[in-house]
């Protein structure tokens, strides 16, 4: 009854300026010329876990990759509009991108370790920083590596290479690695439609556990995952948000046609 | 009826046809490999065989009927031909002491039998006496037993290292105090002059006289019609009794002509002897030019497959990389030779070594010239090589790494390469192997069929880059031209050939295994 009465407190309309994490601001972006984000403007919530729902190609994996800026990779990608995180403008061209990844770290869908030992991929971020200190790295690998909940699994074998893992250990292991730099924002890219269900509930879990030292924000096609772990979501549909909403509500009950037959799946 | 016959029979047997010509030409490509291995090994590896020495007594067939004579001699057989019973004849008598070449026929010889005392004696010139060893003699007239033989050796080596000591540390210090003198205009009769020229007459007295001491040691031997000959000990390097080895004996002697094979130097026009500085030469060249090409082609591919936007200009870049695999390589020798000797060298002696012109420096034909040439030739491989790697690099790491806030560069070296590096592992040592065993650009740019010197040695600075060099390729093009007249068949430059196969053999092998080591290190899971 108390938990019920927590979640129903939610509401879109009361993340101030203070609890805000990321402030998205009239977002537009363009792949040479097809318009893939259409004037978005939303704030993600801080120590909340926000959910991305919508088709394939309705532009939320792109959304998040504007957070760290990873678009910039590809060639043809052109972006106006402003997002805010920690006061910053890092659409900006001041913006040091390398300084902003270490603070926004990122999970892909599917894992991608290094090919190197599990140690070193926890510290490939730390060491890109200039740390060199045996003891420092020492104590960040088992840190991160408690966090992502696969230190008992790996502390024997820390310098056997990542690809012996099993695909949900690899999984954690890229987590851990994004987490051994203390980022304030995790963005999990479908993090778990490469995993079977039991290392999937897992990892929910271990979600659920680092909301309180961290935002995250999870792109997922699974509206079971999107109702079950986040706090907030969001639906987008051909490039722009329908709607956005404290999950409970946009779950039970949508304020849009669009997202009634999404979540109720009569498409997509 | 008779249509469909006709119909099965020839789609049966069209697909027939068509199965035993592949199968015919693959197999004509087996043995045309396996027979370049087999001639190669045998006649390469028939170079260290020790041959049993016969003693032959064959008629001699004069002008006339009535001028017919036996001769004896000491002689190895080759058949060179099964069908008329001839044999190719390595001898020597007291005509030829140090062996000649006739062909014999069979029907002429009237007697031969192994001659268990007689001995190959190898020469410090690489020539060889086939003779009998009766005794030694020594400085004052005694016979002495052989037995004694390594004994007389060694006593004659340490008159060599006496010689050569005098020679070192006294001769040639008068020599430069003289030099010296003489350039500081000193007068003819000045006594100090002088008194370093009794000097340097006393000690070359004693040099003069401790070489005659040395050469007065002789080991006589006997050829077959019991002549005798004497031969200098110090100019003996190893006397093999060829005729008495036991199987594991040859082997052992062919142990040890294999090392002198490898630590020798070529001797009589490069007929015989080792190949040691071809060997050097070869690798030092291979290495130079690993050092050159490794950056240049990885940073180049690197270019082209992570940076360079995808243009037509691009792409014309990428079809004339490939393109420039297929230019013959004399034309790169030309090029070598017009670019880098001529105009580059020809320029760096006019800047830094103008002192020294008209005699050329670097605008001659040397080592750096050569490897700079085939590194250009070997270009394209290791480019090519390297952005098949680098393609292979998955997507997802990289997005990895730079999500971890790495840049470009940081990306570049801590991941892509890494996981490149069998690649351009592949196509260094393809580079390496095609630069060992090319030879008709280097003869252009520096490669000669006898060098004095090796590129790399004692003095000031120690590698020499404007020296010429020896290469195992150049020498046995050099040899193709006077190995058919060798009795066994085999001669120097199959054994080069045969190093030369296993050099480029251990290479591949080593490109394999480092390719597959790396490529389970790397390997996506």
């Amino acid at each position: 009854m108390l938990k019920l009465f927590e979640r129903n407190t939610l509401n879109v309309a009361d993340i101030t300026d203070e609890t805000t994490a990321i402030d998205v601001r009239n977002l537009n972006l363009w792949f040479g010329n097809k318009h893939v984000l259409n004037d978005i403007s939303m704030r993600i919530p801080k120590n909340k876990i926000t959910a991305l729902i919508g088709q394939s190609g309705c532009g939320k994996s792109t959304l998040v990759n504007c957070f760290n800026r990873l678009n910039d990779l590809y060639d043809g990608c052109k972006y106006e509009g402003e997002i805010n995180i920690g006061g910053r403008n890092i659409n900006s061209k001041k913006v040091n991108v390398s300084r902003l990844r270490t603070q926004v770290g990122m999970v892909f869908q599917r894992p991608n370790p290094f090919p190197m030992s599990i140690y070193d991929n926890v510290c490939y971020g730390l060491r890109l920083q200039g740390i060199k200190t045996r003891r420092h790295l020492d104590d960040a690998v088992e840190s991160a590596l408690k966090e992502a909940a696969l230190w008992d699994e790996v502390k024997d074998r820390l310098f056997e290479s990542a690809n012996a893992l099993s695909g949900g250990q690899q999984q954690r292991l890229v987590i851990a690695r994004a987490l051994a730099l203390k980022p304030d924002i995790l963005l999990l890219d479908e993090p778990t439609s490469a995993l079977d269900p039991l290392t999937t509930l897992f990892i929910e879990e271990l979600m659920a556990e680092l909301k309180k030292r961290c935002t995250i924000v999870i792109v997922t096609h699974n509206m079971q995952q999107a109702s079950r772990v986040s706090d907030y979501t969001a639906f987008f549909h051909q490039g722009r948000l329908v709607e956005y909403a404290d999950s409970d509500s946009l779950f039970t009950m949508p304020e849009k046609k669009q997202t009634e037959d999404y979540i109720t799946g009569r498409y997509g | 009826m008779n249509n469909m016959f006709k119909g099965g029979f020839n789609a049966v047997h069209r697909q027939s046809l068509v199965i035993s010509l592949t199968a015919f030409f693959t197999s004509l490509l087996l043995i045309a490999l396996v027979s370049v291995l087999f001639l190669i090994t045998f006649r390469g590896g028939a170079y260290f065989w020790p041959e049993p020495i016969y003693d032959v007594t064959y008629k001699v067939t004069g002008a006339n009927e009535s001028a017919k004579s036996e001769h004896k001699m000491f002689a190895q057989l080759y058949m060179a031909d099964e069908v008329e019973q001839i044999y190719q004849v390595h001898f020597a008598d007291e005509q030829s002491p140090y062996g000649s070449q006739m062909q014999l026929a069979s029907a002429d010889i009237i007697n031969k039998e192994l001659a268990y005392g007689s001995a190959e004696i190898k020469t410090k010139d690489g020539r060889f006496v086939l003779g009998q060893p009766e005794f030694l003699s020594t400085p004052d007239s005694r016979r002495e037993d052989l037995s004694l033989f390594s004994d007389i050796q060694n006593r004659v080596s340490a008159l060599s290292a006496q010689i050569e000591k005098i020679r070192r540390e006294r001769l040639s210090p008068i020599h430069e105090s003289l030099a010296s003198l003489d350039s500081k205009g000193v007068d003819q009769n000045a006594p100090a002059r002088e008194r370093l020229e009794t000097q340097f007459e006393r000690w070359q007295h004693e040099v003069i006289h401790l070489e005659e001491e040395r050469d007065e040691y002789e080991l006589s031997v006997t050829f077959a019609n019991a002549q005798a000959y004497a031969i200098r000990v110090s100019e003996i390097k190893s006397v093999d009794y060829v005729s008495q080895l036991s199987y594991f004996e040859k082997w052992q002697v062919v142990f040890s002509r294999i090392a002198t094979f490898l630590t020798d130097s070529p001797k009589q026009a490069n007929t015989s002897g080792g190949v040691y500085p071809a060997l050097f030469g070869t690798v030092l060249m291979v290495f130079l030019m690993t050092i050159i090409v490794t950056p240049f082609g990885v940073l180049a591919a690197i270019y082209l497959s992570e940076y360079a936007p995808d243009t037509p200009f691009t792409t014309a870049i990428r079809i004339s990389v490939s393109n420039m695999a297929g230019v013959p390589s004399i034309v790169y020798g030309v090029f070598g030779l017009g670019f880098f000797v001529y105009t580059l060298g020809g320029n760096i002696d006019a800047l830094f070594f103008a002192d020294r012109l008209p005699a050329p420096t670097m605008g001659t034909p040397g080592v750096f010239w050569a490897s700079l040439t085939m590194a250009i030739l070997t270009l394209p491989v290791v480019i090519v090589a390297t952005e098949e790697g680098l393609r292979r690099v998955p997507e997802g790491l990289k997005r990895g790494s730079y999500a971890l806030g790495a840049t470009k560069v940081e990306t570049i070296a801590k991941t892509i390469l890494p996981i490149a590096s069998p690649g351009i592992m592949t196509g260094v040592i393809l580079a390496i192997a095609r630069a060992a065993g090319e030879v008709a650009p280097l003869m252009l740019v520096g490669a000669v069929k006898f060098a004095p010197t090796l590129p790399i040695d004692g003095e000031f600075p120690y590698l020499h880059l404007e020296r010429q060099f020896m290469h195992l390729g150049v020498l046995i093009y050099d040899g193709a031209f006077h190995s058919h007249t060798d009795a066994k068949n085999s001669s120097m430059m199959f054994a080069a050939c045969l190093l030369l196969l296993i050099v480029v053999f251990v290479l591949n092998v080593l490109a394999v295994i480092l390719r597959t080591r790396l490529r389970k290190r790397y390997l996506q899971g």
